[in-house]
């Protein structure tokens, strides 16, 4: 009960925060663009969308979120959530609070998934309405009388949140720790660009960096759809593995971190 | 169970292997007292009041609040606490009512405390406006109000008027006042200035550079400084005056004048006749008092 006083807290403190306008901002960003290139650009886009549209059309979008802009998210998110604190200087009144470290730790952190998922949630209804809103505009574009594969969709989604896990808890444990906004995204862009780099040449070991997480997973389920028709697939790969590994340890690390610091607030 | 609300023993503490921050610091601090915590800056203030609340861990000594143990009950302890540690923690882009609402189920408050608690502190009608366009008054009474929202037993409040205009501090000074006398609660608060304290403090701690140097009643302050009550006196012949006042007035030589040590008016007259009967003239008789601002100083500058 607890828990759940403090997570209302929290998420009362991200009222009117860039956090909360980031995570809608950022989900709209892509179907946005969609929206103006399937409207601007009419006779092409209903030319390409033949075939397979819907499959087609969450293929661009993801792909194009999975990339780049959701780690970029994910390290954004993590950095605004604790900045609260530290940019009002609040901290002090928070371990002064009748609430245990793990609570503090746990509530924000819940906090920061929340946020998350509602961009994910909107990210997919924002990519739906930018094929439907068109598709009512032009008749030519078939997504209203296709029918869209839920459960790959969820299937993808939820891979995606996983292989996003990792990230998360390394980015949140490098934001309680760094008193300034700039040092935990400065580090998660770096490690997220050499991860870009690291995917581009295929290097063997990409799938124990964090940061590649999302993109392989667009790759793997890919491969799954090249593959032989009824070759049976595991729900995770290894690198969502990886992620979950990963998720486990820097979020413990990140919770004793702040448990035992020497000075808090 | 100690008959004090906060009690520490032996309290050290230091930052750096070079320097104790807290030397041997034993708080007593009494039910239903407001407690002024006084010491130049850097002397160890905020450092205590930090390790009150668990802010610091505590190295070595122990400290006791409502009897208990703080390593052990930091928890329950802290729910009959209220802070207000330096500058404002508000949250600036949400509203008075809003910052208040981010504290209320954590301390299990009732939401007409809200409006009670903005009202003690006079900020009910700041409606719409954000924390940041306060002015550092009404931000400051506004995290006085969050220190109240569960209505504590004790509040620990540093340096509560730090910053403040003029009348912000006869406004913070008096709210503590109630506080104490109409809600009994038990109140430690910091600061540098004495004057700040003696207008406000049942009972007075004086720390300075990590060393807990007085405490006691406010009485009893105003009692050692009239120890420090003396008499400055010229005559027309001081070394003899100083014979005769050595020995049963313990007097000094200093400045070319001296100086007699004396308690009563009746010392003084007494100094006089044996100067006048000894055939001394007097030019010069002088009360000299130690105010409370000079004993400060002295006792913080004699170690």
């Amino acid at each position: 009960m607890s828990f759940i006083i403090s997570t209302q807290s929290e998420l009362l403190k991200t009222k009117r925060t860039a956090a909360f306008w980031l995570s809608m901002i950022g989900a709209a960003f892509i179907p946005a663009i969609f929206f103006l290139v399937y409207l601007l650009n009419s006779k092409k886009m209903i030319l390409q969308f033949k075939m397979m549209p819907w499959e087609q059309h969450f293929g661009l979008g993801w792909n194009s979120l999975n990339s780049f802009l959701l780690p970029m998210y994910i390290i954004l998110i993590c950095a605004m959530i604790p900045q609260i604190e530290y940019k009002n200087n609040a901290w002090k009144q928070v371990f002064s609070s009748p609430q245990s470290t793990a609570e503090i730790f746990f509530s924000k952190f819940l906090t920061v998934h929340l946020m998350i998922i509602l961009a994910l949630l909107l990210f997919n209804v924002f990519m739906l309405l930018a094929a439907v809103v068109p598709n009512l505009i032009y008749k030519g574009y078939p997504f209203l009388h296709s029918k869209i594969d839920w459960q790959s969709l969820i299937r993808l989604n939820i891979k995606s949140y996983v292989s996003l896990l990792g990230i998360s808890a390394i980015q949140f444990w490098l934001s309680l720790r760094f008193k300034s906004f700039i040092g935990p995204v400065g580090i998660g862009l770096a490690l997220l660009i050499g991860s870009i780099i690291a995917t581009g040449f295929d290097w063997e070991h990409v799938s124990k960096i964090p940061y590649a997480h999302p993109v392989l997973t667009l790759r793997s389920l890919a491969a799954e759809r090249m593959s032989k028709p009824g070759t049976a697939h595991p729900f995770l790969q290894n690198h969502e593995w990886n992620s979950l590994g990963y998720f486990v340890f820097f979020t413990l690390l990140g919770f004793f971190d702040l448990r035992y610091r020497k000075e808090k607030g | 169970m100690s008959t004090f609300t906060i009690e520490t023993q032996s309290l050290n503490y230091s930052f750096s292997k070079e320097q104790k921050t807290l030397q041997d610091v034993n708080l007593k601090v009494e039910e239903g007292s407001i407690y002024g915590f006084l010491g130049p800056n850097g002397a160890g203030k905020t450092t205590t009041l930090r390790l009150l609340l668990g802010l610091l861990t505590k190295q070595e000594g122990t400290i006791e609040i409502f009897g208990k143990e703080i390593s052990q009950h930091r928890l329950a302890i802290l729910k009959n606490v209220g802070s207000l540690i330096e500058q404002p923690s508000l949250y600036s882009h949400l509203t008075a009512k809003e910052n208040l609402e981010v504290y209320r189920k954590i301390y299990g408050a009732g939401k007409d405390r809200i409006s009670t608690v903005l009202k003690l502190v006079d900020l009910e009608n700041t409606g719409k406006k954000k924390a940041k366009q306060f002015s550092l008054g009404m931000k400051q009474r506004l995290s006085i109000a969050i220190a109240l929202l569960h209505a504590p037993r004790l509040l620990i409040l540093d340096e509560p008027t730090n910053g403040l205009d003029p009348n912000g501090i006869i406004e913070t000074r008096e709210l503590i006042k109630k506080l104490n006398k109409e809600h009994g609660v038990t109140i430690i608060v910091s600061s540098h200035i004495l004057a700040e304290i003696e207008r406000m403090a049942s009972h007075v701690g004086i720390i300075h550079k990590g060393k807990l140097l007085f405490q006691g009643t406010l009485p009893e302050l105003q009692h050692l400084k009239n120890k420090q009550s003396f008499l400055q006196i010229d005559t027309s012949n001081n070394d003899a005056a100083y014979q005769l006042l050595v020995q049963n007035f313990a007097a000094e030589k200093g400045a070319g004048l001296l100086k007699v040590p004396v308690n009563t008016k009746e010392e003084a007259a007494a100094i006089n006749r044996t100067l006048v009967q000894n055939g001394i003239d007097v030019h010069l008789l002088q009360p000299q008092q130690n105010d409370l601002e000079q004993l400060f100083i002295d006792i913080t500058s004699n170690n």
